[in-house]
């Protein structure tokens, strides 16, 4: 593999860790909980057993922005695995199978896309508010076209190239093109559009809590978060900075990992 | 009167010589043919003398263009009236969207300054008289090389300039159009003065006037072309001459008629898409044959290729194959090596993914690839990272290794320099003599084919 990383994918990708592993450690190291509430001590500034102060119940904020960034982003990381599957599959389908079978996925994902995507999720998150498992169905149902519609393009490009017309005379199977032929140019599109869809599907969810739709209280999640601080921004500056940074750290390390890679 | 002379004009990138230094003079009606392998520096004298060296890349010595000394900066104003560049592939110097009229008329009315009537004018006439009166509506996409490269010179000439650079003027041109465009920069640079860069000897021949060897930067002979040709002094100029077709030694023709049938097609009619290209073929191939095709581009060659092994179906006609075989034993080699294998994995992987498919005795690779000329080391590397010759003898040795019965060789050695397009012709033939293997050689250069085929079949 080639290692010229460019910087700013590396800072992506230093940032992106960073936020993992605090979100995933963060609980380990204070005795706090996420759900405890302790009303003598509501809106607290950071101190030393709150280290990022509490919130309007008196909940620890260190645990509750842990908890809801893991949540974003174990969301992203299963949304972007599925529908990169879906769409790279149905893609190389499309490009390389029966031309009623390309004609049957094009209109079903221009019926889709006709749509805009978040009021497809809305709708979908409507019909069971609060499920997580719900909202992930229905980010991936939106998100996988792109990853569809690229494969699409790129495979229908190889598939009709003289490397694999060669392959293919040499007796190779279907397995065989998709490995040496069609993954070495989806690969590198790939890593840029799970990024950005990344991105996205966090944005979606922060969206949806955002107007009570997504998650439901208690449970911390990051656009939830960001409503319910909204009526102390004067008292507690800090309580709607917290989410607000979490979610721009994120998106950006995102953006960043899928930033055009200089030349 | 000398309209150039170039003294002493070296190139360097820091502090790596890339051009050692060059000298010459040339007056009007003068032309002067610079010979080397692609990599050799001749496109970068080119640019050192128009003026419009890539960053980075520094001259010493001088340029003297109608007796005066000029930096590069200034020669740029020489540019369309004084002096002008025929550029490599003219069909992406010309302007996509724009007739071939409409192009060269602007040439004449911004470049010349001639009023907007008297251009079209002449832009009309100069179509004429290149043969192109029918063509003077179409766009670039719609000519073909060779018209768009006629049109291209028509408008390097529109400004009148009496000095004309044609930077390989005939590349990806066949034969009768390479001949045309030869014969069209000679005739045009009857007034002035012409100096063409190329690899190929047969365009150094036709030209005529003096001549220039390069390698890698270093001139290795220099006098009259024909002279130089005929007796050429350095080992490397007479290399360069071998590789040419046309100097190459005459083969005994093998055809043996006593083989058994391989193929037979009857009034066969082949397309691409709804298009028939061609109709009526019918053939008869047999083993260990070795068939030559010729026809201009665009004829349906490889269509043809592809309709014998199976990739493209027939529009009407019959195809019987008379030895069954594997699928795969039905080959093609291709005109680009890079297009035609994955760049993703080493070529010892690709090689591996072969034996293993096929389960190939692995003993056998050996051998293969010291008769092919390819060294080991060479299969750590990617596709990439090679040269064409050396991928295109890669893709021969995956290529033998499967016994092919029939191979189709798509104008396997164009993109190849000559020295090595010999080598790998000659190898094509000798290993599928050997092994009993029926080749269809295409090529655009009828010597190539003449000097290589037991018949020509002609599209």
């Amino acid at each position: 593999m080639k290692t010229n990383i460019s910087v700013s994918r590396l800072a992506g990708i230093v940032l992106l860790v960073l936020l993992c592993l605090y979100a995933y450690t963060a609980p380990l190291f204070t005795e706090q909980d996420a759900t405890t509430q302790n009303l003598s001590q509501i809106l607290a500034s950071p101190d030393g057993s709150h280290w990022f102060g509490t919130d309007h119940f008196g909940r620890d904020m260190w645990v509750r922005l842990a908890d809801a960034l893991r949540l974003s982003l174990s969301l992203a990381a299963l949304c972007v695995l599925t529908s990169a599957g879906i769409g790279v599959c149905l893609g190389v389908i499309a490009a390389t199978g029966p031309s009623w079978i390309d004609r049957l996925l094009d209109g079903i994902t221009t019926m889709i896309m006709a749509l805009p995507g978040l009021v497809l999720v809305l709708i979908f998150a409507a019909i069971v508010p609060g499920s997580f498992w719900m909202l992930y169905v229905a980010i991936s149902l939106v998100q996988w076209i792109e990853y569809f519609r690229v494969t699409r393009a790129v495979v229908h490009r190889v598939a009709r190239s003289p490397e694999v017309q060669s392959s293919r005379l040499m007796g190779f199977g279907a397995l065989y093109l998709f490995r040496r032929h069609y993954w070495p140019a989806i690969a590198p599109q790939l890593v840029t559009l799970a990024s950005f869809g990344a991105a996205g599907a966090i944005l979606m969810m922060a969206s949806l809590g955002f107007v009570y739709v997504g998650i439901q209280p208690p449970l911390a999640e990051l656009g939830l978060m960001i409503v319910e601080h909204f009526p102390y921004y004067e008292d507690a500056p800090w309580l709607l900075a917290q989410p607000l940074i979490a979610l721009a750290l994120v998106v950006l390390s995102c953006q960043l990992l899928g930033g055009r890679k200089e030349v | 009167m000398s309209l150039i002379t170039v003294r002493n004009l070296s190139i360097y990138a820091g502090d790596t010589c890339l051009l050692r230094p060059i000298n010459f003079t040339l007056g009007k009606g003068e032309r002067l043919t610079i010979l080397g392998q692609t990599g050799s520096g001749k496109s970068l004298l080119a640019q050192a003398i128009m003026g419009n060296l890539p960053k980075g890349l520094r001259t010493e010595g001088e340029v003297l263009v109608f007796h005066e000394t000029s930096s590069p900066a200034n020669r740029r104003k020489l540019w369309g009236r004084q002096m002008s560049l025929l550029p490599q592939e003219p069909w992406n110097a010309l302007d996509p969207l724009m007739a071939a009229k409409a192009q060269l008329a602007e040439t004449f009315r911004w470049v010349k300054g001639d009023s907007q009537a008297s251009s079209r004018e002449k832009a009309d006439y100069t179509l004429e008289l290149q043969g192109l009166g029918d063509s003077r509506h179409k766009r670039v996409d719609q000519l073909s090389g060779g018209m768009a490269q006629r049109v291209a010179i028509a408008c390097a000439m529109a400004g009148g300039a009496p000095l004309l650079l044609a930077d390989e003027p005939t590349k990806g041109l066949d034969v009768n159009r390479r001949d045309q465009v030869v014969n069209q920069l000679v005739s045009q640079a009857e007034a002035g003065a012409l100096i063409t860069i190329t690899h190929d000897v047969a365009v150094a021949r036709q030209t005529g006037g003096r001549l220039m060897v390069i390698k890698s930067g270093e001139l290795i002979e220099e006098g009259n072309a024909e002279q130089i040709l005929l007796n050429p002094e350095a080992s490397f100029t007479k290399a360069l001459i071998a590789a040419d077709p046309q100097s190459w030694p005459a083969q005994e023709n093998k055809a043996r008629p006593d083989t058994p049938l391989l193929l037979e097609t009857h009034s066969l009619t082949i397309g691409r898409g709804k298009t028939p290209l061609a109709q009526g073929l019918s053939l008869s191939i047999r083993k260990g044959e070795v068939i030559g095709v010729v026809g201009d581009s665009g004829c349906g060659k490889s269509t043809l290729g592809d309709t014998l092994l199976g990739v493209q179906p027939a529009f009407a006609g019959t195809l019987t194959r008379h030895l069954k075989t594997l699928p795969h034993r039905w080959q093609k080699l291709y005109q680009d090596p890079t297009a035609a294998v994955s760049h993703a994995v080493t070529l010892d992987t690709l090689l591996n993914d072969t034996l293993r498919r096929h389960r190939i005795d692995k003993a056998r690779v050996k051998p293969l690839m010291e008769r092919l000329g390819l060294a080991s080391s060479l299969m750590a590397r990617r596709a990439d990272s090679v040269s064409g010759g050396e991928l295109q003898r890669f893709c021969l040795l995956r290529t033998l290794l499967l016994d092919p019965v029939f191979l189709f060789a798509d104008e396997p050695t164009s993109r190849l320099d000559p020295i090595t397009a010999q080598s790998v012709s000659q190898l094509l033939v000798d290993v599928a003599r050997e092994t009993d293997c029926a080749v269809m050689l295409v090529s655009h250069d009828p010597h190539l084919i003449e000097k290589r085929c037991d018949r020509v079949i002609r599209m």
